[in-house]
């Protein structure tokens, strides 16, 4: 069914392609519940290389938290294979930060305290870890704040705190699950700015899952569709926009232009997935 | 169905005036109720003593050297009652939470002992540790420990699966992800369960005292009914509660929400 030949990009073969340094390779999740297997994933094929900002994309449900779980190494995939630098991963990967879609400041630290975290399990002195956290706090504009509680920041604060507390692990490859979801469009605009310039200044290489076209589409390198249940690959686009770029960038033509292919791909599949939602709903009446 | 209610946080400090205002009055109620019925005479001889005359013993009890040896020796009891529950409480409850597997096998069983009177394992408690301190601190242990494995376990199935999940991806070790995970977590369940133990390990110790033992609270409470000497008693019931609530206080203002360091 799902044939990867149709996919306009070639499968990534580790040793043809050494600058890719992640692979995702034929992975496929099926969840067994109770009087059902759900397929959430469904033998998805892709590669991000060093530096590159991709984003993948799908409409509610189709299995984006799911993939993003597999690749950071929380959830074993039923079958399939994701590789940092050529290795497949057994676990977390201590190459791969994540930044996850729900909630996750440590409402007992400080925005400092949070953002030190990840150096503090590694053993790095309460000196050079505070000062390295300040300088990522600063990075995320929250220099003023490093002494609050999260529960004294705005839910826009909060999530600069969970991407300041995975930056500060440097990791290779930064994995962000719908880190702006619950904000407002005009934060969600800023805040995508400020995440694309640290992109930039640090050559981060960035996975970001979303479901807003034109998040996508603003800062990403390459775009990767997934249809809507099961979530497959349906399409990968390539963004030729000029960097350095910032949310200015969406009243340009070319970027219409972009959000325009992509919402053709995706309509098919919110709709199904809306008559799919009604249908169950009118069967359970 | 049920509509969603929201629910209003008043602030406190402005009624605070009216609340202690009320808490003086009953207290200033319960005062004069008690004079009247000493004064009149109705009840057996010092069954209710003037406050006038427990405010006596009482001063004379504070200044005698003798009730602070046993004062000294039942606080010690508390403590190391408090220090043996809890920790085996805490371990218990860590490992209940953490296995859906072990919860479900053993939470029945803590919750059907949990408001069973431990005073009925107090003749186990001798056999085992002996007449001295040994028997009160275990019944102690015994109460305090059922308290806080019970609301360890309940805080560790509360913890946010985000967090579990950020350290998961920080590939933390077993052992931080308690100390810097599980264990932070779960703080306020902890310390209420340890509240709530407190208490309890209170009540084991000098129940345990009035029982069978030669030194301590319990014993001089019961010598003092022994010698009917009610004045004394209520004064050494007053020091009891007096020190009960101050550490409840004191447990207490360690729940209250972090804020912003100043
Ligand atoms: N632990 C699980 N057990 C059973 N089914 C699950 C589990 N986790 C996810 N699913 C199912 O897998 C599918 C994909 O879920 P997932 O959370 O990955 O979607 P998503 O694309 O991240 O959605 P959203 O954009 O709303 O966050 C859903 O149909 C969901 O019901
Ligand atoms: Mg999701």
């Amino acid at each position: 069914m799902s044939d990867p030949t149709v996919v306009p990009w070639p499968r990534p073969v580790s040793a043809a392609r050494p600058e890719s340094v992640l692979t995702v390779d034929d992975i496929l999740v099926r969840f067994q519940t109770r009087d059902a297997s759900v397929t959430a994933v469904d033998r998805m094929t892709f590669d991000v290389r060093h530096g590159e900002f991709i984003s993948v994309i799908g409409p509610s449900g189709c299995g984006k938290s799911t993939l993003f779980n597999v690749i950071g190494g929380l959830i074993t995939p039923t079958s399939g294979l994701v590789t940092v630098a050529g290795e497949p991963i057994r676990g977390p990967h201590p190459a791969i930060g994540m930044v996850f879609q729900e909630e996750s400041t440590f409402p007992w630290r400080t925005v400092l305290d949070n953002v030190a975290f990840p150096l503090e399990v590694r053993g790095v002195s309460r000196r050079v870890r505070l000062e390295k956290a300040r300088d990522v706090v600063a990075m995320v504009g929250l220099t003023g704040f490093e002494g609050h509680y999260p529960s004294e920041l705005s839910g826009g604060m909060r999530q600069r705190v969970s991407i300041a507390r995975t930056l500060a692990s440097e990791p290779k490859i930064l994995l962000m699950d719908e880190p702006f979801a619950a904000l407002d469009e005009q934060t969600r605009l800023l805040l995508g700015d400020k995440v694309l310039q640290i992109q930039q200044t640090l050559k981060q290489t960035t996975l970001l899952i979303t479901h807003s076209i034109t998040e996508a589409v603003q800062l990403s390198d390459r775009v990767v569709v997934m249809s809507y249940r099961p979530g497959r690959l349906k399409r990968i686009v390539d963004i030729d926009l000029p960097h350095p770029r910032t949310s200015e960038i969406m009243t340009s033509d070319a970027f219409g232009h972009y959000v325009a292919e992509i919402w053709g791909d995706l309509r098919d599949e919110a709709s199904r997935g809306m008559a799919e939602a009604e249908a169950s709903r009118g069967a359970r009446t | 169905m049920a509509e969603t209610r929201t629910i209003v946080a008043l602030p406190i400090t402005p009624r605070l005036g009216a609340v202690m205002r009320l808490r003086l009055f009953l207290i200033l109620g319960v005062l004069i109720m008690w004079e009247a019925t000493a004064a009149s005479g109705l009840l057996f001889r010092d069954v209710v003593p003037s406050s006038v005359t427990v405010v006596r013993a009482l001063v004379r009890l504070l200044i005698d050297p003798d009730f602070w040896g046993n004062f000294g020796v039942t606080a010690g009891e508390v403590l190391a009652a408090l220090a043996i529950g809890a920790t085996a409480g805490l371990a218990a409850g860590l490992l209940l939470g953490a296995s859906r597997f072990l919860g479900r096998a053993y939470e029945p069983y803590l919750n059907s002992l949990a408001p069973t009177p431990k005073i009925i394992f107090f003749p186990v408690m001798i056999m085992a540790f002996g007449v001295y301190a040994g028997s009160k601190v275990a019944m102690g242990a015994l109460s305090a420990f059922f308290p806080v494995a019970l609301s360890t376990a309940g805080g560790m199935r509360e913890v946010d699966a985000a967090l579990v999940k950020v350290g998961r991806s920080f590939r933390l070790s077993t052992w931080q992800m308690v100390t810097k995970i599980y264990l932070p977590a779960i703080r306020v369940p902890v310390l209420n369960g340890m509240r709530l133990g407190f208490g309890v390990a209170v009540i084991g110790v000098l129940l345990a005292e009035t029982k069978l033992s030669n030194q301590g609270l319990g014993y001089l409470v019961m010598q003092a009914y022994a010698r009917f000497d009610m004045p004394q008693m209520y004064a050494i019931l007053l020091v009891v509660f007096a020190v009960a609530v101050a550490l409840n206080a004191g447990l207490g203002r360690l729940t209250e929400p972090r804020h912003r360091r100043t």
